[in-house]
This record gives structure tokens, sequence and C-alpha cells, in this order.
């Protein structure tokens, strides 16, 4: 080998269109490594898969009893909700998949100083941190959620047009960028406080109420979960746009909103950063 | 040479606050209403320069501010006062392109995937740095024939010994080809043969690439090995910066002389040449002044029994022990004087 030097390896490329391909490149080896941890455990990654079932039938159960008793909750009709609860499934299978895990490992570079290491990289250290870990086996949480999806629409006997289609989708990716969003303001926060397993812990908590549309929640407590912690943005509006009952004013608040958010977060999580000193060695 | 140093530290100071409480629950009951801060100064107006390719130990007893110099020059810590310059970049900007051209090594931390084959660790870096393909295969064979580690890169990283853990960490750290090498405790918990593989693979290195290296190590044999150069560091702040063999002088200006001996002699007869380090039947050590080298050994070759003679500097071990030492012992004095 011939001694070149570090910085002459290759020139830098500029450009989005480069820096898109260069993270794109990243983001598959990240998730190839991933993939290969997954399989190190065989018998983990069954197991973990059939957690995941019976979890989906655990989040069915609730739902089922209140809909044992009535025939409709806050204006909603029984395979309505089941649309909400589809949306919350798919979500938690995102959250739990992909966000929870890389994010809590964070926690666990910041309490042993080897987020030094992620520092050392000349990639962006936020995205690093974030494709960190993926746990493939939530795929099942997806299945599980387009065959409720198929369900209620089927007994409502009526599929959403590709307009609401369309907009459910982007409301996907906006949910994601939400959950995302709060989880980095939760991870942000470890830099300060080092352990952030009750953090963690409330925000398990509060996203298990996003299975019920927000209309169930009445005074205080709707307008947290709209405005502060926005659950109506993860799984109701969603779930509305899929059953074309959401108008255009309120998606868009809503993109904006969310947007916003993820700005805040990125801001945060910068500051965080620039705070941390790592622990003495 | 501060025109074209490679690292160039000027009066760098790094304080840290910390909180600070008595022990017990009262204590720690107030310091929850009212917090006490203390300045802890970890650096103090430290200022050296390291050329592009010299290699350089960096020592000082613990806690003396060594790590928290590498992580400063390594863009990990901001400086809290002066100037720091590591090639053309400011390390705290982080600059990718001052990225590519370092690496920190930790020996107690690692960057290394627990469950899976450190060749998939070099995947990632290899992506991360964005190196061409070609290259990072060969820089890795390289690196893994000079570290004689073969097949282990293959293996889950949880499944390998400490020492080949290490040398495989090393090869991470190295993949981008790195200009400019900190290394903290490289070596710390690896038995002697490795130690001095590991050594031997630095300098290699160094030679190879021309790269700049800034070590701290526990082991003095490492430093003895490596750097022909010492920076030494003591609460913060720079005592000594120069020639290794120079500060062994300085501390201890004596040299060491080793006797074996054909028949046992009288101790008496040994004191007579100088101090007595140790002495049995069959060989004694004594420490000699420089000055009187000559004329102790002519004495020595004419009166006693000798088989074997050999001279040798202090060990770098006792001149550190020493040096640090007697600046503890004047601290204490000073102290006392002021109190």
């Amino acid at each position: 080998m011939t001694a070149t030097a570090a910085n002459e390896i290759r020139p830098r490329r500029a450009g989005p269109a480069a820096l898109l391909r260069r993270y794109a490149g990243l983001f598959r080896v990240q998730l190839a490594m991933s993939a290969l941890t997954a399989m190190q455990y065989r018998a983990d990654f069954v197991v973990k898969g059939l957690i995941a079932i019976l979890w989906m039938g655990v989040t069915l159960v609730p739902v089922l009893v209140v809909f044992g008793v009535r025939k409709s909750v806050a204006g909603w009709s029984f395979p309505e909700s089941l649309v909400v609860v589809a949306w919350f499934t798919l979500l938690r299978a995102v959250l739990e998949g992909a966000v929870s895990p890389s994010l809590t490992a964070v926690v666990e570079h910041v309490r042993h100083g080897t987020l030094d290491f992620v520092l050392l990289k000349p990639a962006d250290a936020q995205f690093l941190v974030s494709t960190a870990k993926i746990e493939p086996w939530h795929l099942v949480d997806v299945v599980g959620a387009l065959a409720l999806f198929a369900y209620a629409f089927g007994k409502i006997g009526r599929w959403p047009s590709l307009l609401n289609l369309g907009t459910g989708v982007a409301f996907l990716g906006l949910a994601i960028i939400i959950l995302y969003s709060i989880w980095i303001l939760v991870v942000s926060a470890s830099f300060w406080v080092i352990k952030v397993d009750n953090l963690s812990y409330l925000f398990g908590s509060l996203f298990d109420a996003a299975r019920w549309p927000i209309t169930v929640f009445r005074g205080a407590l709707r307008v947290v979960f709209t405005f502060v912690f926005p659950i109506a943005l993860l799984t109701t509006y969603p779930a509305m746009a899929l059953l074309g009952r959401l108008d255009l004013k309120t998606a868009l608040a809503a993109l904006g909103g969310g947007l916003a958010f993820a700005a805040i977060a990125r801001r945060v999580w910068r500051r965080a950063l620039a705070l941390y000193t790592s622990a003495s060695s | 040479m501060s025109e074209n140093a490679m690292i160039d530290v000027r009066t760098l100071s790094k304080t840290y606050r910390v909180h600070k409480r008595a022990p017990g629950l009262g204590a720690a009951l107030r310091s929850v209403l009212r917090r006490k801060y203390e300045v802890v100064k970890a650096v103090e107006e430290l200022s050296f320069q390291i050329a592009d390719g010299e290699r350089v130990g960096f020592l000082g007893p613990n806690g003396a501010g060594k790590t928290t110099t590498l992580k400063v020059l390594a863009g990990l810590l901001h400086p809290t006062s002066g100037s720091v310059r590591v090639g053309s970049y400011v390390p705290h900007e982080r600059d990718p392109r001052f990225l590519q051209l370092i690496t920190l090594v930790m020996g107690q931390k690692q960057q290394l995937l627990w469950d899976l084959p450190p060749s998939e660790t070099y995947a990632m870096n290899r992506a991360i740095y964005d190196i061409p393909r070609a290259q990072a295969d060969e820089t890795v064979r390289t690196l893994v024939e000079l570290l004689e580690i073969g097949d282990l890169v293959n293996k889950p990283t949880r499944q390998l010994s400490l020492g080949e853990r290490m040398k495989c960490e090393l090869v991470a750290a190295l993949l981008h080809r790195p200009r400019v090498l900190f290394l903290d405790e490289p070596t710390i918990g690896l038995d002697v043969s490795m130690q001095a593989k590991m050594r031997d693979f630095i300098r290699d290195y160094n030679e190879r690439f021309g790269a700049a290296v800034l070590l701290t190590s526990h082991y003095m044999d490492d430093v003895v090995a490596l750097c022909p150069r010492v920076v030494v560091i003591d609460h913060g702040r720079l005592i000594y910066d120069g020639d290794l063999r120079e500060l062994a002088r300085r501390v201890r200006p004596d040299k060491r002389m080793t006797l074996r001996l054909s028949r046992p002699v009288d101790r008496a007869d040994l004191e007579k040449l100088g101090t007595v380090v140790s002495a049995d039947a069959a060989q004694a050590v004594l420490s000699v002044p420089h000055a009187r080298l000559s004329t102790v050994v002519q004495g020595a070759l004419s009166a006693l029994p000798i088989v074997d003679l050999t001279i040798e500097e202090a060990p770098l071990e006792e001149v550190m022990r020493e040096l640090f030492g007697a600046r503890e012992k004047e601290a204490r004095q000073v102290s006392r004087a002021h109190g």
C-alpha cells in the first residue's frame, strides 16, 4: 500500500444530490448491520416475532371490550376505531422497530462515554445514532396492521379513495417524524440527566393513549394530546384521512406543526451535543 | 518548527464546573436545593508543538489532564481558552476533513460492534469515511498482516480475547489511514509480548505513513520504545518537553551499574564505589553519579572479582516516580508554608 494521506483519499463531493446518495448508502450499510445482528440470534428472532403477534392481540382487547357493550364511542363506530388501532399498530412497529432501539443505544453511549466514537466520525452524528439499530422482527406488526386495515374497511364496506390513501401515507411520514422528534428530545435530555429510563417509560405510557381516537379525551387531556404530546397527529388524523373525514385546513396545519416540531428537536439535539462532555475514562 | 507543526497547542486551558457536596444525606438534600459548584482546572496554559511524522510520549500521573488534552485535540471537548490547531483545522469545529485526518484510540473503550465480526465494523467505517472499496480492502489486508490477526476479523467480537479485540480495534481506527494518531493507553490490559507487538506495529505505521503519534501510557516500556521525545504534564501544567534521555539524566543524574561477581564481597567495598541499590552473593546494583562513572568503573574492575559489568540509565518508572514524588513534596511544603 502506498503512503497516501488520509485527506487525499477522495475529493469531497458536494451538492445535495451527492449528499443524499452518500447518506442513502450509509443507511443501507446500517440496515445491513442490523439485519446481520438480528440473524446472529435466530431463536431470538422467532421468539420476538411471536411476542409481536401476542402484543397485537393485547392491543385489540380494550377496543373489543368497549365495543362489546356500545355501538359507538365519541362518534367512532367499531370498524372506524379499528382503523385507529391499525395506525397505532403500524406506528408502534416503526417506533419499536426502528426508532427506540437506536435512541436507547444513545443513552448507553452517553453513560459509557462511547458516544466519542460517533462524534469522531466524519458524518452527521444525529444520523449515525438514529439509524444504528433496527429490529426487523417488528415487520410482523406491519403485516398485522395491514390485515387490520383490510378487515376494518371490509366491515365498513367502502374502500379509501386514492386521495385519501395518499393523505394517509403522507400522515404516516409525518407521524414518524413527530415520534422520532419526541424521542430525540428525550435522548437530548440524557446529556443533562444521564439516566432517562423513566422518561422513556413515560413516553411509552403516553404513546399507548394513541390507540384511542382523540375525541375520546375531553378537556385538558385533549389539549395535551393535540398540542403537547400530539397523539392526535399520530393516529387520529391519519385514520380520519383514510376515512375521508379530514379537511384540508387541519391537514396543512398538522403538517406545518409536525415539521416545526422536527426543527425544534434538531436544534435541541445540537445544543445538547455542544454541552456534551464525555464521561471521564 | 511551529510554522509547519502538525499539532499546535498554545496556552490551552480547560476547566470543568463540577457540582460539589459534603458526604451524607443532609448535605445531599441541601445540594438539591442549592448547588455548590467548583471549578476544576484540568489543563492550564499548556503549549507544545508536534511535527509531522513525530512520535511523542505524553506523560503524567493520573488526573494530570492527559485524556482531557487528547479529547480537546480530537475535537471532543471545547477548549476554555487558548488555541489548538491540528493540520490546518480547529478541532472542535469538527470539520469532516479534520475527522478524516485523525484517529483516537482509547484503550478502555471500543467501537467494534459487539455481536458482529470486526470485519463488519470495517465495512461500516469504510462507508462512513467514504473510502473506495479497493483501498479499504488493501488497508485491512496490510494491517491484518502487520498485526498477525488473520481470520480473527471474521469471528464475532464478543468471542475475542482482550488482546485480540484491541488489535482488531486498531484496524478499525486506522482504516482511513489517519495522519495523526492520538493513542490513549493503547496497550492497557495486554500481556508483555502483546504490548511489544503493539509497539512494533505503531512504529511501523508511523514510519510507513509518516503519521504523527501522540501516546499516553502507564507502561514506560511503551514510551521508551516508541517516543524519542516526551511532553510531561502534572496538575494540567507542562513540566517538561524534550528528549526522553535528557529528562532521565536531569531527574536521575546517576547511572545504574550492575556487577556480576564470581564470589561474595563486603558491602563496605561496594559502598566505596557508589550507593548500593541491591546486593547479594552473585550480583550487586549500584547507583553512580554520571561524572564519576569512569573512575568508579576502573576502581571496580581492579578491586572486585567481576565477571560482567553493565551500565544503564535509571528505569523510566523510577524517573517518573521521583519526578512526581518530588513535586508532591514541594506542593505540600508550599501549602504548609502558606497555611
